[in-house]
């Protein structure tokens, strides 16, 4: 059944007039997340104020047979929160509301659309932060990092939004109000908790979430070391690696990303091939002992224009050059892609060295700024709108980036999310039994298939009815994993 | 008589088709699952026969419990009739340790004693300690979602799993995640299956995360004047940032075991304090490096698995912890109950160790649960005499995800036939 004035109506109802959005004008504002080449229009868009509000709204989306999505800020990049042309958009932004603050516990309850640096800007007084550092942090919200369990630069050392989210509430797509986890540490019953952090907003609508915090460490440190080549910057972090550090942070940029980063914030980064920055924190001694080793491992691989941040100013410059690296990638050329694809970390000097090789021959310029530490690159390949063809031609070299990605025995996405995007990528890196494997949990959940539809698991509508041909995932061609 | 031959026959006949084939055999008293002697024992020699042991018995609705070293066996309430017991251990190859990387992919059967001596070799580990290590696998550990002091540090089994392997109840078998720290691709499955309690699938392979070996390591034994001090010491620490991989409590009497691992200067350096901060509160304290300090974990761990009598985990929030304790010993004098309790000071994570009549049990079992609001903690059986599991529910209350996890559960097992009844609230 179609969206009709009597459904408006009723929307109006369970949120407010002003809070129903159905003029074409306005609903323009909500057609992309932060991937801005996926546009689609909702048929309204609603902006509820309390649980019971979203509640409602999914159980007359699911009477009617409306397919519903939720969006935080609108900053994914997967066209995870693209609203469905049928569909009705649910903003989660008005429940931006902190519930609890249990310093003993180290715990936190929030409304979903609070945004993420606002968390720790809460418990700071305390001497506690929330560790999940996304480089939108300023603008994402919490519901959104709990969809796409987000990561950031420091999850290496203290893992992602999974991590950190001990219970939420959620609306399930049939309306019925679930509660998973909780404020302790363990809850008996299968982990939905665990699955549903990350389903992209495809298994429920989150309306609360408790978080747990983290105290302050005693010491941080912070080196921005210079290299003459990607390979020697990677060569470091293998050996960091392997001398058993596990730093807080290792981000890696190349010249591309440099240049980009000064021209837009200038944190006096040297011009050189890559920069590695590092950080450690913890316990004094042991992030001295450990700098060290850090200072002689870039030594031993060529490292030089050594900065080591002297205090929290220095420090703030070095990670506004590299949280601005995205954004200010429209400093050096007129658009880019941002790819976002994991690599084991031990290949990351072959990887860039094949990214290298694609860049020469397909004549765009491909500028990398990754977290290194943990293998995930962030390729942003330049091109120019302009000039004909070239979009779609960047758009090929990124999914060729992915491939490299693939073969390296590394993954589709690292903290960006399949959503639209590469949903129709899945099947390269998932055989179909493990496609339905995945879809028996989201029938479970969505029987009707209402919840998101058409994001994460490809979808003939979305992929025509052949989805891309399976290719022996390399775990399985190593012989680590077989199938029938 | 008759059916089980029929059955084993036709089993052993699936079977056979297969590359590595399996042993199957009628089962024994030694096989027995909570007292009930499974028809058949089929033990895979590869991932294609586990999967079509699954299938056949899927096929058939013949009911399948998976065994990895047998240390939970009992767990989950009792078992009437046990078809077919599938036990992982032929599959138990540490199938890659990508020490560049700091992960490792490891096959269900492989106990994780033998797992943590091969990643040894590149001065790595799989960051796990949980009861049992030595017979214990890397299925049933992962299955259970177990854990153990370091805890603390590392987290469970759910916090480092990167990627799985499994077969599922109708034979398929299917992979989630990968071998990357880093991956959001798809659903994950693999922390799905962990905690599952092997009511979703059979797990084949899993992924880790590993973690590099300490250089050093230190723990403080401290003995405390009274219960209530284990909060204060744990809430002491942490305040003053040091950073424990073990908060341990045990009781009675009072005592901690408080782990440092780092480089040598800091585990010294920390477990000083630490002392120090435990002596301040009029507590005595000795500080244990090398043989003695493996000997107290030994010690800490028999305490409650080494011994017999029920084991029930109750889970709290650390400052509703010191309360517990008070409530728990008033009410185990009250019912003449025996109880030793170790656990997670740190976490409110607790273990007790409960010896005396079945009835007494239940009732402290209810009267704990009765206490505890949801969200803030539960208490769970984990091994009980039959009579206790039919007096009091093992699971407790499940909260209101219980009707998801059914049809999560009869999406994945639409026949019912792995370890049914005995998963999480019943599953």
């Amino acid at each position: 059944m179609p969206v009709d004035a009597q459904f408006l109506a009723e929307l109006g109802r369970i949120v407010g007039p002003d809070h129903l959005v159905r003029d074409e004008g306005e609903l323009s504002t909500y057609e992309s997340d932060g991937l801005v080449s996926h546009r689609s229009r909702p048929r309204a868009a609603v902006l509820p104020e309390t649980a019971g509000q979203v509640q409602a709204v999914v159980r007359l989306c699911r009477r009617v047979g409306v397919p519903f999505v939720a969006r935080g800020q609108g900053t994914g990049l997967s066209a995870g929160a693209l609203p469905h042309p049928d569909g009705v958009l649910i903003v989660m932004t008005r429940m931006n509301r902190v519930l609890d603050i249990d310093i003993p516990n180290q715990r936190i309850t929030v409304e979903p659309g609070i945004m993420n640096l606002e968390v720790t800007r809460r418990v700071a007084p305390d001497g506690y932060y929330y560790a999940p550092d996304p480089s939108s942090q300023v603008i994402c919200s919490i519901g959104g990092n709990v969809a796409e369990n987000s990561g950031g630069a420091h999850c290496l050392k203290y893992g992602f939004t999974v991590h950190h989210v001990v219970g939420v509430e959620a609306i399930l797509p049939d309306g019925e109000m679930i509660h998973l986890g909780g404020a302790a540490v363990d809850s008996p019953g299968l982990d939905l908790l665990g699955v549903l952090v990350g389903s992209e907003g495809t298994l429920a609508v989150v309306t609360k979430v408790t978080l747990r915090l983290l105290r302050r460490p005693e010491s941080v440190r912070t080196l921005l070391a210079a290299f003459d080549s990607t390979d020697a910057a990677g060569n470091a972090v293998s050996d960091v690696i392997a001398a058993g550090i596990i730093p807080a942070a290792i981000e890696m940029m190349d010249r591309t990303t440099i240049r980009a980063a000064e021209a837009a914030v200038s944190p006096g980064f040297p011009a050189a091939e890559a920069v590695l920055i590092v950080e450690l924190d913890g316990p004094q001694p042991e992030v001295a002992a450990r700098f060290e080793q850090i200072e002689a491992i870039c030594d031993r691989n060529q490292g030089w224009g050594v900065q080591v941040a002297r205090d929290e100013a220095q420090r703030g410059r070095i990670w506004r050059g590299r949280k601005a690296a995205f954004a200010a990638m429209g400093r050096v050329a007129p658009s880019y892609y941002v790819q976002d694809g994991v690599i084991p970390r031990s290949k990351l000097p072959e990887v860039l060295r094949r990214i290298r090789d694609l860049e020469r021959r397909s004549g765009l310029t491909i500028g990398n700024v990754f977290h290194a530490g943990d293998g995930n690159l962030h390729p942003l390949v330049c091109y120019d709108d302009a000039v004909e063809g070239q979009a779609e031609l960047a758009e090929e070299v990124a999914t060729e980036i992915l491939s490299y990605c693939l073969d390296a025995g590394g993954s589709l996405t690292g903290e960006h999310g399949i959503g639209a995007d590469k949903a129709c990528h899945m099947p390269k890196m998932f055989d179909e039994a493990d496609l339905a494997t995945m879809r028996f949990l989201r029938r479970a959940f969505d029987p009707a298939e209402l919840c998101n539809p058409d994001k994460l698991l490809p979808t003939p509508r979305l992929c025509g009815e052949v989805p891309g041909p399976y290719r022996a995932h390399p775990v399985e061609a190593a012989g680590v994993a077989e199938r029938m | 008589m008759t059916e089980i031959v029929g059955l084993r026959d036709a089993l052993i006949s699936q079977i056979d088709g297969c590359a590595a084939g399996a042993v199957a055999r009628p089962g024994t008293e030694a096989d027995a699952v909570d007292g009930v002697v499974p028809a058949i024992v089929a033990e895979p020699g590869s991932p294609e026969a586990v999967a079509a042991v699954l299938g056949w018995a899927s096929d058939h609705g013949r009911s399948v419990v998976v065994r990895g070293g047998g240390t939970k066996l009992g767990w989950g309430p009792p078992v009437d009739a046990v078809d077919v017991l599938l036990s992982t251990r032929a599959l138990n190859a540490v199938e890659a340790h990508r020490h560049g990387d700091l992960t490792a992919t490891v096959q269900a059967g492989a106990i994780l004693a033998d797992v943590n001596a091969a990643l040894a070799a590149h001065r790595q580990w799989l960051p796990l300690d949980a009861p049992h290590g030595e017979r214990a696998t890397i299925g049933g550990i992962v299955a259970a979602n177990d854990s153990g002091p370091r805890r603390q540090r590392h987290g469970p089994p759910r916090d480092l799993i990167i990627g799985m392997t499994l077969a599922r109840a109708d034979g398929v078998r299917a992979k989630s995640g990968g071998i990357v720290v880093k991956n959001v691709a798809g659903y994950d499955l693999a922390r799905l299956l962990t905690g599952s309690f092997g009511c979703l699938g059979v797990i084949l392979t899993a992924t880790f995360k590993l973690a590099p070996a300490a250089e050093a390591s230190r723990t403080v034994q401290a003995t405390l004047s009274e219960a209530r001090q284990f909060a204060q010491v744990a809430a002491g620490l942490l305040a003053r940032g040091a950073t424990p991989t073990a908060v341990e409590l045990a009781w009675p009497p009072p005592t901690m075991l408080l782990r440092f691992e780092s480089i040598a200067a800091v585990a010294v350096q920390q477990a000083e304090q630490a002392a120090a901060l435990v002596r301040d509160g009029g507590g005595g304290v000795t500080v244990l490096a090398d043989a003695d300090e493996a000997a107290a974990w030994r010690r800490h761990e028999a305490r409650i698995f080494g011994g017999g009598g029920t084991i029930a985990k109750l889970v709290v929030l650390p400052s509703d912890l010191s309360a517990t304790l008070a409530r728990l010993d008033e009410a185990a004098r009250g019912l003449s109950l025996d109880c030793e309790v170790v656990g997670r000071a740190g976490l409110g994570v607790l273990y007790l160790r409960l010896t005396g009549a079945a009835s007494a049990q239940a009732s402290l079992v209810r009267g704990l649960r009765g206490r505890i609001p949801a969200g803030r903690g539960s208490v769970v059986i984990r091994r009980a005499d039959r009579e206790l599991r039919s007096l009091v529910d093992v699971w407790g209350p499940v909260g209101d995800g219980l009707p998801l996890m059914r049809q999560v559960k009869r999406r994945f097992d639409p026949r019912g036939i792995l370890n049914p009844g005995r998963g999480p609230g019943g599953l």
